[in-house]
């Protein structure tokens, strides 16, 4: 049995058993880790399936704690709070820094160079 | 825009009303560049060598829908959150991927295992996952076993078909398109150059 074949095969089984992200990308990413070889079967099938676990998860526990300011939409800042409050996101806090106004960072800026020419 | 990614116009870097202080900081800007195509794509082919490792997403159309259904019915969801829970999604998987691939060296062996990942998000703290998960397993195992007998095997990167001599005396049909538009059938030598009556010449115009 090829491995094209194989994999066909885990597809059709994954459609129709309850898996909505696709196993080959997953794979795909898995394998960017580094010194990662080979991932048997039931490994790529539990790691898709528990990151869909995850997006439940976190889309979950993220929209509850922004919900008590009366919006009704998820927002990014409703994610970065979740990985800055929640232990099991905290991994997250490195690709989810929270955002600044434009302005104001400027204004920062401009405040560092006055700094400078004091000097 | 003139390829300089800064500006000062605010509504260009698109800035939400909200801040925050402490911490690092990131300016928002407009769409980012080049990979998106690639991310919305459902199908997941793609040589590693045409992006950065750190660039391979899930389909966020895959994603969202996971988000919708998880949240109330009534609850919507900014896109720039889409992308960032996409970005989390590979984040994730790297994190569960690590670690198991860590405790499969230590153990001196190659091949990384499903007890491997289930090991590694309970060290992560994601126990809460394993026992869903297993049933999972069980019932995806099931499904396979249906599919036609198939026993499970490594997916791994394995060989091609092994090559004989026999796969090199035949001839290879090819239909070409030539320079002028037409299509020609072209039968291609491997071997000899044996003229083979009843067969069609190469024709070079």
């Amino acid at each position: 049995m090829s491995d094209r074949n194989m994999e066909e095969k885990v597809e059709q089984a994954s459609n129709s058993k309850n898996i909505s992200l696709p196993m080959s990308r997953v794979r795909l990413i898995m394998k960017s880790s580094p010194d990662v070889s080979c991932i048997n079967q039931d490994a790529l099938f539990l790691t898709t399936k528990a990151t869909e676990l995850f997006v439940q998860h976190l889309a979950l526990s993220s929209y509850k704690n922004g919900s008590g300011k009366g919006s009704n939409t998820l927002s990014y800042s409703d994610l970065a709070r979740a990985a800055e409050e929640s232990e099991t996101f905290q991994f997250l806090t490195d690709i989810l820094p929270k955002k600044i106004l434009a302005r104001d960072y400027l204004k920062s800026l401009e405040e560092m160079d006055k700094d400078d020419d004091n000097l | 825009m003139d390829g300089d990614s800064s500006t000062t116009d605010t509504t260009q870097l698109g800035i939400t009303g909200e801040y925050m202080t402490g911490g690092t900081y990131v300016l928002q800007t407009q769409d980012d560049d080049g990979d998106e195509s690639f991310n919305d794509h459902e199908d997941g082919n793609g040589s590693k060598d045409n992006f950065r490792e750190q660039d391979i997403y899930l389909p966020i159309a895959n994603v969202a829908r996971i988000m919708k259904n998880a949240i109330p019915q009534t609850g919507k969801i900014a896109k720039d959150a889409k992308e960032c829970v996409q970005e989390c999604v590979s984040e994730f998987i790297s994190f569960i991927t690590s670690e198991a691939s860590e405790r499969c060296h230590q153990e001196k062996r190659k091949t990384i295992n499903g007890e491997d990942i289930l090991f590694a998000m309970s060290t992560l703290g994601f126990d809460m996952y394993v026992e869903p998960l297993k049933l999972y397993l069980q019932k995806f195992r099931e499904a396979m076993k249906g599919e036609k007998g198939i026993t499970p095997v490594t997916v791994s990167e394995g060989l091609g078909e092994e090559l004989t001599d026999d796969t090199f005396t035949g001839q290879l049909p090819a239909g070409l398109i030539t320079a002028d538009g037409q299509q020609q059938n072209v039968m291609v030598y491997t071997t000899s150059y044996q003229q083979i009556p009843g067969v069609q010449q190469i024709q070079f115009s």
